[in-house]
């Protein structure tokens, strides 16, 4: 099989091409084009073609991570949506949770009302309703009333999409059905989303939000995959197109076109991914994948090489809430373009402002004023002009060290070198502490864990982080630079579909739930074979978001095989005490526990790529003695450093640390004392044991 | 002007508890690196303890509405850190330290679990549990982790709560600094007490139990960071977060001209139980360098029912948020200052014993939110011609807050109790109109879903959309307040708090017309409609009947003739005014068939309108 990941990100676009035959990996890089992406996208594919010696035509599968979704929302630029619900709550989406984002402040901008994803002229509520908990209908839809709606938005045209969402739909969907059918008939050319179809959970708000953001990027992304799988056809593409969704599997392009909301979240899942097939490949049990690139540092924590996924409730994208499944990754603001300020209590601080790509960080000179981490880096000697020469990139360390000076050192009244590694160490806080929260604040001991770095600068925060958190390996792939792209390699393909059940489990009809789970179960997978995989490679899961009657936040618990009722009963049960104690440090044995949720998630398995042997392409190996600058026991110290050619090390290669490998897209820093090896397949794995001890 | 202001200022108490001059740690020198990264980890603590309470809570006013707050307090009672939950919550654990304090003296062992809600002994009132865990480091104590949650039912004479009470005993349960476990032994007995004593044990317990985990994982956490940094290091640098709060918020209040402002008197509809006799509210703004006064000397004496406000627990982190959030406000860029003891510093707050805000006990005071809430309304109104573009007009400035409750099936021994925190809105400011239904000033809680509600209790919501009445004119226009009507469909009691703000609707500015009162109105099941008071207690509504609760809207701010026709027209569009008040109110012209704007017209009316008023 011969498959393409293509990432395409704001600034760049990456694509990896794989053939599991002629095992060979083709790594190739583009400036995105925003105006249109499927441009660079298209055109990229070709050249990546070309370059791996192979057409078009003979590529199996290609799979895509897009940010088209989340880029229609963030820049305002959706679909104007018309909402049809119950009468009486056209205004939920405008109230939401009634809270604001910050306690201290009286001014301050909540988009789901200041920027609404439907007008309030264009939400409309109709009469009828159905009740809770048994899902009655207690008035009937006026059918009437939706009939002039549709009518009346079909005469003014002035809508793209309509949302449709009523009260205690997942329940009883007969009135959204009724709805969607009159909509259908009536206004063929709108993109519809239906509040059931989309996300089948209590809670209006959020499933509203969920809708109306499924409408309102809808049509634009519907645009864009038909003109990128239009443009690749008639070039002479016959397979699939698939699209990584922020859950971190792959869907298929008609699955994507329905509901684009669940492609919102996905840009910083492709690292994960990659992360977690690094860790297969090399048998880590655990592992955290750090991506770090100019503004930002995503932060994934997998145990046991799980991705987990995060509440529903905590979703939220641009300020609109997202209820839809997605990883459990942090961000924060924190990368190479973070810039290092003082504030006006006279505190040392760094991010979250970013010098972005223009005009960059000081050393760019490019007209950035503000040091940035960049800058800091540049300054330690850990970045070198001749060490991004590749890169195109012009850096004037001058530049770098003056800003520092001006605006920390200075006002601070410390030198130059503790400046420049007081904004590293900043950094690198920040992000331990994002790691603490995705995995010590979620039961999981990161002693336990081994980091997988990406991104331009994941090379140089790896080790320095791990450090603080007492993880002993660290390990950069060697794809390590087009992290997102490698990892939709790396995936399988999902589909999930999920129904409130609202019962206590000591309460559960069993056979009911049977049914509902064969119902969900066939679902996804007719879903799954409807992509063109074969039922053999399909698997289902179950999971259910419980809590203890009377609670309000569910913690999901992976269900064992339904054979034996008592026995299932029991051990979902027990399940639930355990994830409860985990989360929570204590559990309620006595307790009963509430099944709210049910959630099927099928996986296709897509055949996974192997690993490849590490051959250097580079006939150099040492580029370089110098000096760099570490943390000492007191001051910073400089110490002699060795700068190496990363394209040039022979698998096998040891290197003790100090010593700094450069390449063209991340430059990886092994600290005192740290030991790098060279895997045969060209991962570089630091241990820290060492370093550590030497630190303690 | 204020004769007697600079005795109000010597009497005036900051939230800052007496300090001893005995030291458990020394200070030493700590880099600014370091102060950032253990400033960092401090945050991440508090936020932590919060977030675990949200989702291990039981009761919706925790979980969903998440009115908690929880943090560190060092042994002086100074806060070392606290969550951004609620901020009525934020600041209040000292005064909830120092009422402990005065029963145990320093004498608490490792494993010790204290519980306390005396509202005339740091509580910001009774419902409001604090819970305190010790944190000794090499066996010396440093201080506590905190949480404090509100209770849904602690067994007062009404489920919930009501205003018409006799005193602080009819409000539920009184618990003075007890110990629920004792060195990590639990206290049987007092958690029996406690537990057959109120109508919801369920709920109760199973908050009460999140909030202990919550403070033992400050403790664990808290530990920790000594562990890697050393005592010293961590205190200093919360010394430092200290300071740098301090020097922050005072270089803000240096910048407002010293003076006395004095805001228009405020009037309350009543004290639930006398109606039609309304309270006063008298604030006085004094700034005099970097230190600001907030005197509400000439308030109302205190009144025979629970609407008093708790002075330490309540009315101090009240004075202490209406000066940070106009002063120094917190944005998406700059979370403003930390919360921690240094934001109290330059805050002081004076309200006479025995006043609506200083109440002697056994005076009922569970019901203060509405009361307090005014005070920073109160202030920017007495500010706003100095900070013309840091206040608001009028906000809601109330917290309408209703329990519903019956016995469960006959012979059960846990009650169907619910609270909901209805909300506010805000008023217009100098950029921008006001939040529509949104949680205002002091309150910032959620609301409960509305499936979750019909789910679990015997009620179905028939309406939750904003009011199209007309709403506070301006140039920006106030906030829009929701309507709300619920059905009962078995016999419920309910009771309430709150203001309909109908004696003294919130004040515009600059111009800006007033926001609009709001009404609670039983609907019967025939149709009916019944007017009730903003207060009631433990009222029955059969099944069938419906309750109507419409909610304050807040205050324009500037010039009406002065609004973007084009503002004018969304609004128009949105059904939010009709073409006719936007005719009247701002002499803005839509015309009749597609609701298009007549721009010449408009600037005609409106020169026709400016020359009249000249």
């Amino acid at each position: 099989m011969k498959r393409i990941g293509i990432d395409i990100g704001g600034t760049f676009t990456d694509f990896v091409f794989w053939d599991d035959e002629a095992r060979r990996r083709v790594i190739h890089k583009l400036a995105s084009t925003p105006d249109d992406h499927s441009r660079a996208g298209v055109g990229g594919i070709l050249e990546l073609c070309d370059k791996s010696g192979v057409s078009l035509s003979e590529i199996d599968l290609i799979l895509h991570g897009t940010t088209v979704a989340t880029n229609t929302l963030l820049e305002g630029k959706g679909a104007s949506v018309a909402l049809i619900t119950n009468e009486g709550f056209r205004d939920v989406l405008h109230i939401g949770r009634k809270s604001r984002p910050l306690n201290f402040a009286h001014n301050q901008d909540l988009p789901r009302q200041s920027r609404p994803l439907v007008e309030r002229r264009l939400r409309f509520g109709v009469s009828g309703r159905i009740s809770a908990p048994t899902g009655e209908i207690v008035v009937p839809l006026d059918e009437k009333a939706v009939v002039e709606i549709a009518q009346q938005l079909r005469a003014a045209q002035s809508v793209q999409a309509v949302a449709i969402c009523c009260l205690h739909a997942y329940l009883n969907p007969a009135h959204e059905a009724r709805i969607e059918a009159i909509f259908r008939e009536h206004c063929p050319d709108l993109f519809v989303s239906v509040s059931h179809d989309i996300i089948s959970l209590y809670r209006e708000y959020e499933r509203m939000s969920t809708t109306a953001l499924n409408a309102y990027v809808g049509p634009g992304t519907s645009e864009y995959l038909s003109q990128l799988s239009d443009g690749l056809r008639k070039l002479g593409f016959g397979a699939d197109l698939c699209l990584m969704t922020s859950a971190g599997g792959v869907i298929g392009v008609g699955e994507a076109t329905k509901r684009p909301v669940s492609l919102l979240l996905s840009g910083p899942v492709g690292a994960l991914v990659a992360g977690i097939q690094c860790a297969t490949d090399l048998d880590i049990e655990n592992v955290i994948t750090l991506d770090v690139g100019g503004t930002s540092a995503d932060i994934g924590v997998a145990p046991r090489r799980e991705m987990r996924m995060k509440h529903l409730l905590d979703n939220q994208i641009a300020g609109y809430d997202a209820m839809v499944p997605m990883c459990d990754i942090g961000t924060i603001g924190a990368g190479g373009g973070s810039i290092a300020w003082i504030d006006s209590g006279g505190m040392f601080r760094v991010g979250p402002q970013s010098a972005g790509a223009e005009p960059g960080p000081a050393c760019y000179g490019r007209g950035g004023q503000y040091p940035t981490v960049t800058d800091a880096l540049v300054t330690m000697g850990w970045y070198r002009q001749e060490g991004l020469v590749e890169s195109g990139l012009e850096i004037k360390r001058e530049l770098a060290e003056d800003a520092i000076r001006r605006r920390i050192a200075e006002p601070l009244g410390i030198t130059l070198d503790q400046a420049a590694l007081g904004i590293f160490e900043i950094a690198v806080h920040n992000m331990a502490e994002a790691v603490r929260v995705g995995s010590v604040a979620r039961g999981f001991d990161p002693r336990e864990f081994c980091m997988v770095a990406y991104g331009g600068a994941g090379g140089a925060f790896a080790v320095p982080v791990a450090q603080q958190l007492n993880i002993r390996t660290v390990v950069i792939p060697p794809t390590a630079g087009v992290g997102a792209a490698g990892g939709l390699l790396c995936t399988d393909m999902h589909s999930s579909r999920q129904t409130t059940i609202w019962r206590r489990l000591d309460e559960a009809d069993v056979d009911s739930l049977r049914d509902q789970m064969d119902s969900l179960a066939s679902a996804v997978t007719s879903e799954l074979i409807g992509e063109g995989l074969e039922l053999e490679a399909i698997s289902v899961r179950f999971v259910a978001d419980c809590r203890y009657v009377g609670q309000g936040y569910e913690l999901g618990v992976t269900l064992p095989e339904l054979d034996d009722a008592i026995m299932w009963l029991q051990s979902t049960t027990e399940a639930f005490h355990q994830a409860h104690r985990r989360a929570y440090q204590r559990a309620f044995e006595d307790k009963p526990v509430m099944l709210v949720n049910l959630r099927a998630i099928g996986v296709g398995q897509i055949p996974p790529i192997g690993q490849l042997e590490w051959v250097p392409t580079s006939t150099k190996s040492s580029a370089f003695n110098g000096m760099a600058l570490f943390p000492g026991a007191q001051t910073p110290q400089w110490l002699d450093t060795q700068y190496f050619i990363r394209d040039g090390l022979e698998s096998g290669a040891r290197i003790t640390g100090p010593a700094i490998l450069e390449q063209l897209d991340t430059t990886t820093i092994v600290p005192p004392g740290a030991v790098l090896n060279v895997l045969p397949d060209g991962h570089l794995v630091i241990d820290l044991q060492e370093a550590l001890a030497h630190a303690a | 002007m204020q004769p007697d202001w600079s005795a109000a200022w010597d009497k005036a108490s900051s939230t800052a508890v007496g300090k001893s001059n005995e030291q458990r740690w020394q200070r030493v020198a700590v880099d600014p690196v370091t102060v950032q990264v253990v400033g960092g980890a401090l945050r991440a603590i508090a936020s932590e303890m919060a977030e675990l309470i949200f989702r291990m809570a039981y009761s919706s006013i925790i979980r969903e509405s998440r009115d908690i707050g929880a943090g560190l307090i060092d042994f002086h009672g100074r806060q070392i850190c606290e969550s951004d939950s609620t901020p009525m919550h934020c600041g209040s654990l000292p005064a909830y330290v120092k009422g402990v304090e005065r029963i145990h003296q320093g004498h608490y062992r490792e494993g010790d679990v204290i519980l306390h809600n005396h509202p005339y002994h740091g509580a910001s009132h009774s419902p409001d549990y604090g819970v305190l865990v010790p944190l000794f480091i090499d066996g010396v104590h440093i201080g506590f982790a905190g949480c404090t949650g509100h209770m849904v039912d602690i067994g007062a004479a009404n489920p919930g709560f009501s205003v018409d009470v006799p005193d602080c005993f009819a409000e539920g349960q009184l618990i003075d600094a007890v110990k629920i476990c004792d060195g990590g032994q639990r206290v049987q007995g007092v958690w029996s007490l406690l537990m057959s004593n109120v109508r919801t044990p369920e709920a109760n317990t199973g908050d009460l139990e999140a909030m202990i985990a919550s403070c033992e994982l400050g403790r664990d956490r808290f530990a920790g960071l000594t562990r890697k940094y050393g005592l010293d290091v961590v205190m200093t640098c919360v010394e430092e977060w200290m300071d740098y709060s301090e020097r922050l918020l005072r270089q803000r209040i240096a910048e407002v001209p010293d003076g006395v402002y004095q805001a228009p008197d405020g009037w309350l509809e009543d004290d639930g139980k006398h109606w039609g006799e309304p309270l006063k509210i008298a604030t006085t703004v004094v700034v005099s360098g970097s230190d600001i006064l907030i005197d509400l000397s000439g308030s109302n004496e205190q009144v025979s029912t629970g609407f008093n406000c708790p002075f330490e627990g309540s009315v101090l982190p009240t004075a202490n948020f209406a000066v940070r959030s106009c002063l120094l406000p917190e944005s998406a860029e700059s979370l403003g200052v930390p919360q921690n003891d240094g934001a109290f510093r330059p805050v002081h707050v004076y309200a006479p014993k025995g006043s609506i805000f200083n109440p002697n006990p056994p005076r009922g005071c569970e019901a203060r939110f509405t009361q307090i809430n005014r005070i920073p309304d109160q202030l920017m109104l007495a500010l706003a011609d100095v900070l013309p573009g840091a206040v608001t007009a009028g906000n809601s400035a109330n917290v309408s807050c209703f329990v519903y409750s019956a016995e469960s099936d006959a012979g059960a021994d846990d009650y169907w109790v619910t609270v909901e925190v209805n909300e506010g809105a805000y008023g217009g400011s100098l950029q921008s109109d006001g939040l529509d239904a949104v949680d205002n000033l002091m309150a910032n809680t959620r609301n409960n879903p509305i499936e979750e509600m019909e789910l679990t209790s015997p009620l179905r919501c028939e309406h939750y959309e904003l009011q199209d009445a007309a709403h506070g004119a301006g140039k920006w226009r106030g906030g829009i307040g929701a309507r709300k009507i619920w059905r009962f469909l078995a016999p419920t009691h309910a009771s309430s708090t709150g203001d309909n703000r109908s004696i003294d609707p919130p004040r515009g500015l600059f111009g800006g017309a007033s926001g609009r009162a709001g009404s609670v109105t039983h609907i019967t099941a025939n149709g009916d409609r019944h007017s009730l008071p903003a207060k009631i207690s433990n009222h029955l509504f059969a099944t069938g009947d419906a309750l109507e609760i419409s909610l304050v809207s807040g205050a324009g701010y500037g010039d009406p003739l002065e609004r973007d026709p084009m503002l004018v027209q969304t609004d128009v569009e949105n059904g939010l005014l009709s073409p006719d008040e936007a005719k009247a109110i701002y002499a803005v012209i839509i015309l009749p068939c597609g609701k298009s704007l007549d721009k010449e017209g408009t600037l005609a009316l409106r020169a026709t309108r400016a020359e009249a008023d000249r």
